[in-house]
């Protein structure tokens, strides 16, 4: 009995009858593997099924499918080695406190003399800290010190695992905390694993080793595992300066708020509208808060998606890209603005390993981005990329951080390509965090950061705040990058090619509307509101050469329209999906060039243009050269990734289309 | 402080703490309602609308007044004093009473516990609880054939139900957690069932004994009533309104009175005691 292994389940689930014949599915296909020592933290929604499959690993309720084995051997009743710590403490109130932990301890320590069994009791209560409350009736004594009680009833025993449901869920919260680091202690010195229900992110984050967070029911499974990578022993004031924290913190935070939206999709009925000649006019588009998706939210407010006939636009405010991906790939959402190298990744699998094509047809800004750096590097003399390089090297035993927004966005490949063009590995030398935009000035301002690549407000916001300073603009990189595109599902455009085509247009127009500088002010005042950016009018700039904010190297430098600004161009995508298979984020493809004629629409954005009478919007693009001179070869790919000093291991794949 | 100490509002003996003001709003109420009643009473008869004696007669009526004086005298056979009179029918109170909390108990955590039972018993246990004390006065006298068990038997047919039934609702709502707790750390039967099953059942258990003692004094009364040459409580007063001792039956109804306000006190007490340590 030395496996790894305390608990195995093994696509376990649980049906309740119903009155009238039918049955409640509430959990299905659960697969979790508790370790020995390990302390497990079980969260999702109120109904998910959390306390039932507490409930089956404890034997008060059993699976009525598949397997929950501890030790190898399966459960069916409860027993001493696996204690239920219960929300509402469960005490006896005619017993002392202990007499209650003396109930326990005579019950199943039976080996053991009586002197040894007075003297576990007495240990156990000293362990929690009431030796003085010892001969006190449960009624005389706080919530606090009742759970206490009901903690070192679960311990005397010496269970090999303790559940615990929602223990500290009706304390105040400072007792909750010294009991969270008390519990976590203890698991720690005694080597008990531990299965912990909550619906407490923090206290979560703050004790477990793992997260395990269900779906919501009926048929809940698990949605995702969480790694908790935060040293331990864990003091809540470290541990929230740590900046993993924040990133689990928000996964979960995420994770929930999706469950809560897929419950309410799921409730909609969505009806495909159709009018005006096209297939469906009642879109819902996605986008994040920021100033680069000015164009979508210009078209919506001016008017320019009801002038092409679709009439019941909504708009779907995504706080991080991984919402526009899940609604997406999910079929919640109809098309969104999203980062130029995203209709690559998730057509080259990049989200969930499974692939989905994402066709584009319009790129909707370029450049707005820049590279910031602790202020205080500043103030060491680094200038440059060498003297950061040299930083770097000279004190290899700090661990260097850096944000970036997500694997496939602008910021990412471009930090990195500048930094490989230094002669830095950001893998090897760096470690690059993925941190909500909005997270960054605050983690560079707690120094769990060293810097970051970011989409404007935010550089310029770290160096008006004094906090970071401007180390290269994108500009300097690769001038007339693209920044955000429109991207869609290729089953959805050929579902509803002239909505597609309806939709090109809008968002053109609104491209173009972006780009006078006449309508700057206006445009401001609207990406301000509150259901848009939410954000102060100071911090929001478009561009364009009177936009200039004093003493600030970072000024907003968005392009939105402009010759050649807005055809997708063929070679850029290859160069997001040449730059995404050098960071080993996703296959490169061997049918490459196929993939590129898939996902650039290339013909709908030419119809689209051409039906807006604008038959001057140029084609020809320049060609892309880069901070070190290169210039992007875009006949041989293959020939490029293998020149590469710094990269990681490089797979080829072949990546099916849809006929 | 002077002037405190010659008219004291308050003091305190030991942990007995007295005050004038909140003897005087627990007492001045119900003294004066009851002063009311006995002066409308004593009219009501003094004016002659009701034949019925006044409460004065209790002292006026040479008769009553000697059992208001002798208490304890025995002349042997049923002549006997209030006291012995009342003492006999607490009697058999205590052994009826005694018995019908064992079987009530017993027999209430028997179909607390076992859902078979519950459902066989329940719908008889229903039917028979709305039977009125005097029905079983024949049905036992026929039954048992003497006066002594008869009456016993009544008392005992009377008290039972809200023992059992209670103590039936009091294992059956023992707590879920309490029974969880018992199951994870495997109490053994016997523990579960003094440690456990019966604490939790005791408040819903003392209530039903509550309310059993009332019923079983009024019982009594009724039982001894149609009992003949029995020393008892009921007896006497069926035998002064026999005799037109009306004083008398007044006399009586005021030891009933005294008695069960007495028992019922004493078992609210207990409870107290009981489900609070």
């Amino acid at each position: 009995m030395t496996t790894v292994e305390l608990v195995k389940i093994a696509s376990a689930g649980k049906t309740f009858p119903l009155s009238g014949g039918k049955e409640y599915i509430a959990l299905r296909g659960i697969d979790l593997d508790i370790r020995r020592g390990e302390f497990i933290a079980l969260i999702g929604h109120s109904g998910c099924g959390k306390s039932t499959l507490l409930n089956m690993i404890a034997g008060l309720d059993l699976a009525t499918e598949g397997t929950v084995e501890l030790e190898g051997l399966t459960i069916t009743k409860p027993g001493p080695d696996r204690i239920v710590v219960f929300q509402n403490y469960s005490l006896l109130p005619w017993l002392t406190v202990r007499e209650n932990v003396a109930l326990a301890v005579d019950e199943v320590l039976t080996e053991k003399t009586p002197k040894e069994r007075r003297e576990i009791v007495e240990h156990y209560i000293g362990v929690v800290g009431l030796t003085k409350e010892i001969e006190k009736y449960p009624n005389d004594m706080s919530g606090g010190m009742r759970q206490r009680v009901a903690i070192a009833r679960a311990l005397a025993v010496q269970p090999k695992l303790l559940l615990l449901d929602e223990p500290f869920g009706v304390l105040d919260a400072l007792t909750r905390g010294n009991l969270q680091e008390q519990l976590v202690k203890i698991c720690e010195d005694n080597q008990i694993s531990a299965l912990m229900v909550t619906h407490e992110v923090d206290e979560a984050v703050l004790m477990s080793d793992r997260i395990v967070m269900l779906t919501n029911g009926p048929e809940s499974k698990v949605g995702r595992i969480l790694d908790v990578d935060l040293p331990r022993p864990r003091k809540r004031l470290e541990a929230v300066k740590h900046p993993s924290y924040y990133q689990l913190r928000s996964e979960i935070i995420y994770f929930l708020n999706q469950q809560k939206q897929v419950k309410k999709m799921r409730s909609r009925k969505v009806q495909v509208v159709k009018g005006h000649g096209l297939e469906k006019i009642n879109l819902e588009l996605g986008f994040v808060p920021l100033t680069a998706c000015a164009p979508m939210i210009v078209a919506k407010e001016k008017g320019f998606f009801s002038k092409h006939g679709l009439d019941e636009v909504s708009l779907v405010r995504e706080s991080s890209w991984r919402g526009v991906v899940d609604g997406l790939t999910g079929g919640y959402i109809d098309a969104a603005a999203m980062p130029s190298g995203m209709p690559m990744w998730i057509t080259l699998g990049g989200a969930g390993n499974q692939s989905v094509p994402i066709v584009t047809s319009l790129t909707l800004s370029r450049n707005g981005n820049a590279i910031t750096l602790d202020k205080r590097f500043q103030q060491q003399g680094v200038k440059t990329l060498a003297d950061f390089r040299d930083m770097i090297r000279s004190s290899p035993e700090k661990p260097h951080r850096m944000g970036v927004v997500h694997p496939c966005s602008m910021h990412n490949l471009l930090l990195r390509y500048w930094l490989a063009s230094g002669g830095i590995d950001p893998d090897r030398e760096l470690n690059l965090k993925q941190i909500p935009p909005a997270q960054m000035v605050v983690d560079l301002k707690g120094g769990t950061i060293d810097g970051f690549c970011v989409g404007d407000p935010w550089n310029l916001r770290a160096e008006m705040e004094g906090i970071g300073f401007t180390i290269a603009r994108d500009i300097d990189i690769w001038d007339g990058h693209p920044g955000k595109v429109l991207g869609c599902r290729s089953d959805w455009a050929a579902a509803y090619p002239n909505s597609y085509i309806a939709l090109t247009k809008a968002m053109l127009e609104a491209c173009q509307y972006c780009a006078d500088p006449n309508n700057a002010q206006e445009i401001r005042s609207i990406l301000a509101r509150k259901e848009y950016l939410g954000t102060s009018l100071e911090f929001i700039h478009l561009g364009g050469p009177k936009d200039i904010v004093p003493g600030a190297e970072s000024v907003a430098h968005h392009v939105f329209a402009g010759p050649g600004v807005n055809r997708p161009s063929r070679t850029e995508h290859l160069w997001h999906m040449v730059e995404m298979a050098r960071w080993g984020d996703v296959p490169f493809p061997r049918n490459w060039v196929e993939i590129l004629e898939y996902v650039c629409s290339i013909g709908v954005f030419s119809t689209a243009s051409r039906e807006l009478g604008q038959t001057e919007v140029s084609y020809s693009r320049s060609e892309i050269k880069l901070v070190d001179g290169t210039v992007f070869n875009a006949e041989d790919p293959i020939q490029y990734l293998n020149n590469l000093e710094i990269k990681r291991d490089i797979t080829m794949a072949e990546i099916p289309l849809p006929r | 402080m002077t002037a405190k100490l010659n008219s004291p509002a308050s003091f305190r003996i030991g942990n007995f703490s007295f005050s004038w003001k909140k003897f005087g709003r627990a007492v001045i109420p119900p003294l004066g309602a009851i002063l009311i009643f006995l002066g409308l009473w004593e009219a009501l008869s003094a004016s002659g609308i009701t034949l019925l004696p006044g409460p004065s007669s209790l002292f006026t009526d040479a008769r009553t007044f000697e059992l208001i004086r002798y208490p304890f005298y025995d002349r042997g056979g049923i002549d006997k004093g209030m006291f012995w009179q009342t003492w006999a029918s607490l009697q058999r109170v205590g052994i009826s009473y005694t018995l019908a909390a064992i079987v009530g108990i017993s027999l209430g955590i028997a179909i607390g516990t076992t859902p078979f039972l519950f459902r066989a018993l329940d719908p008889l246990f229903l039917f028979l609880r709305t039977v009125p004390p005097l029905a079983w006065v024949p049905i036992s006298l026929a039954a048992l054939n003497k006066n002594e068990p008869a009456a016993l038997f009544v008392i005992f047919i009377t008290a039972v139900w809200p023992i059992l039934i209670n103590t039936a609702v009091g294992v059956k709502q023992i707590p879920q957690d309490y029974i969880n707790v018992a199951k994870v750390i495997q109490v053994s039967r016997q523990k579960y069932f003094f440690k456990i099953l019966l604490p939790s059942a005791l408040p819903y258990i003392f209530t039903g004994l509550r309310v059993a003692i009332s019923l079983a004094w009024l019982a009594i009364i009724a039982a001894e009533i149609v009992m003949s040459g029995i020393v008892g409580i009921g007896f006497f007063i069926w035998e002064a309104y026999q005799n037109n001792y009306i004083s008398e039956v007044i006399l009586a109804l005021v030891w009933i009175g005294a008695v069960g306000l007495l028992l019922d006190s004493m078992m609210g007490w207990l409870q107290n005691k009981i489900t609070k340590g």
